[in-house]
């Protein structure tokens, strides 16, 4: 996890799947000096529905403290199981880190 | 005629075999030249009904001990793509749950057609197109 600028980095790689449930669900923690999160998955090459329900778990939580988060997706099965969820709404995701972080900004001053 | 291609892999119904067994399905797609996008989405799919075996086949207050799951992928003649995930273990019809549940809708989404058979374990049969070098042969 990384901080500048007032916005948290959560950075997860490689297959996030049924074995690394607890790992995913260790990584993605709140501090109470969030602002703003980037969930950052360009470089996950796979992902489960049990890695989705800790997405969107985390993403719940902070929308009820009114933290922007956005997630980076770089990669097209990322991209498709998230439509195939039915979960394309739930997210704010982009495949561009600078327009993630514009987001951030903007958001987390609001 | 030529014989469909085939796959059977067993293992114990455990998390950290699931990769292993998704990573051999691509391996064995990718051998017959499915195309990338098709090859993530039936992995895909058999990873959720893997993950629901081990998570649920199971369950440590059964009084059963932990068993397998087997996977049975078969290309038939006409380019049609089998995958059944199987197991011995016990199925229990959940409420839905908001916010979970996503497995069933993925498999869902990506199969053409999908059948959940509880009279011996569970068997989750799922049948793709596919479009594939392999089915041109």
């Amino acid at each position: 996890m990384s901080s500048g600028n007032s916005i948290t980095t959560i950075r997860l790689s490689g297959e996030l799947e049924i074995s690394r449930k607890q790992e995913i669900r260790d990584a993605l923690r709140r501090s109470s000096e969030d602002r703003a999160i980037l969930i950052d998955l360009a470089d996950v090459t796979y992902a489960d529905s049990i890695a989705l329900t800790e997405l969107l778990r985390f993403c719940v939580s902070a929308q009820r403290e009114a933290i922007p988060v956005a997630l980076l997706v770089q990669t097209p099965q990322f991209a498709r199981v998230v439509e195939y969820a039915g979960l394309a709404g739930a997210f704010k995701t982009f495949n561009d880190r600078d327009a993630a972080f514009t987001y951030l900004t903007v958001a987390g001053k609001e | 005629m030529r014989q469909p291609s085939e796959l059977r892999l067993s293992c114990p119904a455990q998390s950290r075999y699931v990769a292993r067994i998704r990573h051999a399905l691509a391996a064995f797609l990718e051998a017959l030249a499915f195309d990338n996008d098709l090859r993530d989405d039936v992995t895909t799919a058999a990873g959720e009904a893997l993950a629901n075996a081990v998570e649920h086949a199971y369950p440590s207050d059964s009084g059963k001990a932990a068993g397998d799951l087997q996977l049975l992928a078969r290309v038939h003649s006409g380019g049609r793509l089998s995958v059944d995930v199987s197991d011995r273990g016990s199925f229990i019809r959940r409420e839905p749950v908001p916010g979970r549940g996503f497995g069933l809708r993925i498999i869902r989404a990506i199969a053409r057609q999908m059948s959940i058979d509880t009279s011996r374990g569970t068997c989750v049969s799922m049948t793709f197109e596919a479009p594939s070098a392999a089915s041109k042969r």
